[in-house]
């Protein structure tokens, strides 16, 4: 099989897994247990915590919260945030590119709890202008949300120019979505007050999140109970899961530059092979993550494609609409200002520093040959 | 209280004169081979009129939920056979009504046997007196919560007090064996669930067009039919490869005359099937008018390519009605997956509903559909899907 959906999911590495089962079998305790099983497991607890943050370099500024995912990070992040903080007002910026876990989020909170919401649109290249960001900033604004890399298409925004920018201008603090980027992009996460960490996309398990925020944030707590992880999220933390995900962030921050390197000159391959091709309007801007490639079809239907792909063991992304009773749209290559034809054939291939060069010159093989012999 | 034997009833199969013996015995059979898989041992009795199942050591409630999926079965009793003595009676039925949660009763007893010396309404007030005296139970002649039922035949009295409903129609396999042609929509499901319940086989013809159609699609389908094998044990599926048929057709027909032409196709392809596999008909789940292939003018152009009779069982039956049963027999919510079927890939803007017939010709002359035909029918794989199949 050659698996190039990595933004959706990574392969969990061999090492992790073995980990995670000896830990699961030989540090089952309950870290809250006041006996000795019990504190040994709050020793791995404690390290996990310790090397995430440092591994970001954030172990001064920062604590991290376990938790299932970044879905679960995001709505933490912003609902927490945002009910414990209204009396400081009821505004929220964010993008119009977000990840459904963030934009839902806030949706929810405008619709559920009464607060306002800016949608900020991208530009042509799916970056969010600090420019808008300034403009959107009001009194009562106390969250600004923009994600760092778009899942979609790879777009990074300035995320240093808007964390300056609502630092300087306004008393919000800044919510990234760093699902995408944490070990492929470079951030400036000590600038940022609130990102995650999503495990499966950094080839440990799924199941296994951070949120990371400041030391001086606090939040309303989702899940009421035992009061762990600092009381904001209540839950017993599975040790072996924490500890995978920190050994697991640890190594992609360790070999960010070594693997972007290499994915890059994957990237590179793959879109100077699409940019001389026919019939192909490529969705992800150039100054994007090398991680993911995005394209629309202009003449055959990208989900057809996708099976075919499939049914050869290759296994790719899209989003299309195939039928007009299945309104499947990528709301991101439209908000690139595509047309909603463009918009609903869209596929994504995307990348893991495990990734070869042969995978993608199969991939291309094959496509041309899908291309060639598919008739819608 | 235990009973011994299960009374089996037929329903409309009462009315089916000579062939009754027939019906009978092939609805033993059918039983014989549903509760043969889970209930070690136990003995089936075929009388003229209705069935008895000997239950032995097995539980015969959970016998009558296995029965209760058996078509050509109107109702099951729970049944004893005792002494023909008028104080085993009364103690057993005062057994019976014990350990039940109802407040009012009635006794109605049949006496076949006229050399037993009391008369019907005499046990009737025999058997009342004494469950009144054991227990709170009241007598209501005419809207009882329980009815104790007792039968004085020659062979000893049998008493019942338990009726439970079951699917009715003719036993499975009376009514012959039929190829549905199943496309993994709301409507073939519920086709194919209507003409089970008439007593008529199915075996399934489901199109199969990779990579414009999703894989995923094969396994709707087998999910499916793995729900109506609470109707029939096995299932045959039959899936053919459509996909060269597809291209050749979108490669030469107009598009507007693309599904025509593919549900001709389609017919041919079932047609050879059906006669390979010796069903009777071809089924499917068409509706008058609901998309253009299923008007009549549409119909009749299609129909033409076989002389196999087309069954269509929700030819008159509204979408909401068919949803309804679809969500009965629970098979809506695999239905409703949303992965493309056969019929949506080419899917037209502007499809005939009034199709002409020479043009259909002369269109379909343009593409070598024989060889093609003949080339799905050979590459046909076909699947048996069964009750207790693994799902991977």
């Amino acid at each position: 099989m050659i698996y190039l959906d990595n933004a959706a999911t990574t392969q969990p590495s061999r090492a992790l897994i073995d980990i995670y089962q000896r830990l699961e079998s030989d540090y089952f305790a309950n870290a809250n247990s006041n006996h000795l099983a019990g504190r040994n497991a709050e020793k791995y607890l404690s390290k996990a915590r310790a090397t995430i943050l440092e591994s970001l370099g954030v172990e001064m500024s920062h604590r991290a919260i376990f938790v299932s995912s970044a879905t679960e990070a995001n709505n933490l992040a912003l609902k927490g945030f945002a009910l414990k903080y209204q009396n400081r007002g009821k505004h929220i910026i964010v993008s119009n590119i977000e990840h459904p876990s963030v934009y839902e989020s806030v949706m929810q909170l405008r619709d559920q709890f009464g607060f306002e919401v800016t949608v900020l649109n991208v530009n042509h290249k799916g970056q969010v202008r600090p420019e808008d960001v300034r403009m959107a900033l009001k009194k009562t604004t106390i969250i600004v949300s923009i994600i760092a890399v778009n899942n979609e298409i790879g777009s990074i925004s300035p995320i240093k120019d808007i964390a300056d920018i609502v630092h300087q201008h306004s008393k919000a603090v800044l919510h990234v979505d760093t699902t995408q980027a944490i070990g492929k992009v470079s951030l400036p996460y000590k600038d940022i007050d609130m990102f995650c960490v999503s495990g499966h996309k950094i080839n440990a398990l799924k199941g296994s999140g951070a949120l990371v925020i400041k030391k001086t944030i606090d939040l309303l707590p989702l899940l009421s109970g035992g009061n762990q992880e600092f009381g904001l999220r209540s839950s017993t933390i599975s040790i072996a899961l924490a500890y995978t995900l920190a050994i697991a962030t640890k190594e992609a921050i360790y070999n960010q530059q070594k693997a972007t390197i290499n994915v890059t000159s994957l990237y590179s391959y793959i879109r100077s092979h699409f940019a001389k091709r026919n019939n192909v309007v490529i969705n992800s801007p150039s100054n994007g993550s090398p991680y993911i490639f995005n394209f629309s079809l202009t003449d055959k239907k990208t989900s057809v494609i996708v099976e075919a792909l499939s049914n050869e063991g290759i296994m790719v992304s899209s989003i299309s609409a195939c039928h007009q009773k299945l309104t499947t749209s990528s709301y991101v290559v439209k908000a690139l200002g595509r047309s909603e034809e463009l918009a609903n054939n869209t596929m994504r291939i995307s990348f893991d520093k495990m990734t070869k060069l042969e995978d993608i010159q199969a991939f291309i093989k094959a496509f041309e040959a899908v291309v060639a012999r598919i008739r819608t | 209280m235990k009973y011994e034997r299960i009374m089996v009833r037929f329903g409309e199969l009462s009315t089916k004169g000579r062939n009754k013996m027939d019906f009978v015995k092939l609805l033993a059979t059918n039983i014989r081979r549903k509760l043969g898989g889970s209930f070690p041992d136990f003995q089936i009795e075929t009388r003229f009129d209705h069935i008895y199942i000997l239950v032995n050591d097995n539980d015969p409630y959970a016998m009558i939920s296995e029965l209760q999926e058996i078509s050509g079965i109107n109702s099951l009793t729970l049944v004893t056979r005792q002494e023909k003595d008028i104080d085993t009676i009364k103690k057993i039925a005062l057994e019976m009504v014990k350990d039940k949660v109802a407040n009012t009763f009635k006794v109605r007893s049949k006496r076949s046997d006229k050399t037993f010396p009391i008369v019907s309404d005499e046990i009737n007030r025999t058997v009342a007196k004494e469950i009144l005296r054991n227990t709170s139970l009241k007598v209501d002649v005419v809207k009882p919560d329980i009815i104790v039922g007792i039968e004085v035949r020659h062979e000893g009295t049998y008493l019942f007090l338990e009726t439970f409903k079951g699917t009715g129609g003719y036993p499975l396999g009376i009514g012959g064996k039929i190829l549905m042609m199943m496309s993994g929509g709301i409507d073939s499901p519920v086709a194919a669930y209507l003409l089970m319940k008439k007593g008529v086989l199915i075996e399934c013809i489901h199109f199969a067009s990779p990579p414009y159609t999703s894989s995923a699609v094969i396994d709707k389908v087998s999910d499916l039919l793995k729900i109506l094998t609470y109707y029939q044990d096995n299932i045959r599926l039959h899936i053919v490869p459509f996909t060269k048929l597809q291209e050749a057709i979108y490669d030469n027909v107009d598009p507007s005359y693309a599904i025509t032409v593919m549900r001709r196709m389609m017919y041919r392809i079932s047609e050879k099937i059906a006669n390979i596999r010796k069903c009777q008909a071809i089924a499917n789940g068409e509706s008058i008018g609901q998309v253009a292939s299923q008007t009549l003018r549409s119909m009749r152009v299609i129909n033409e390519v076989t002389s196999t009779p087309v069954i269509r069982p929700l030819v008159t039956y509204d979408k909401n009605d068919i949803i309804k049963i679809a969500k009965r027999i629970k098979t809506y919510e695999i239905s409703i997956r949303p992965y493309q079927d056969c019929c949506t890939i080419f899917k037209p803007q502007n499809p005939r509903t009034k199709p002409n017939f020479n043009s259909t010709l002369w269109l379909e002359q343009k593409l070598d559909f024989e060889s093609l035909v003949l080339e799905a029918i050979n590459g046909t794989k076909s699947i048996i899907i069964s009750a207790n199949s693994e799902d991977l």
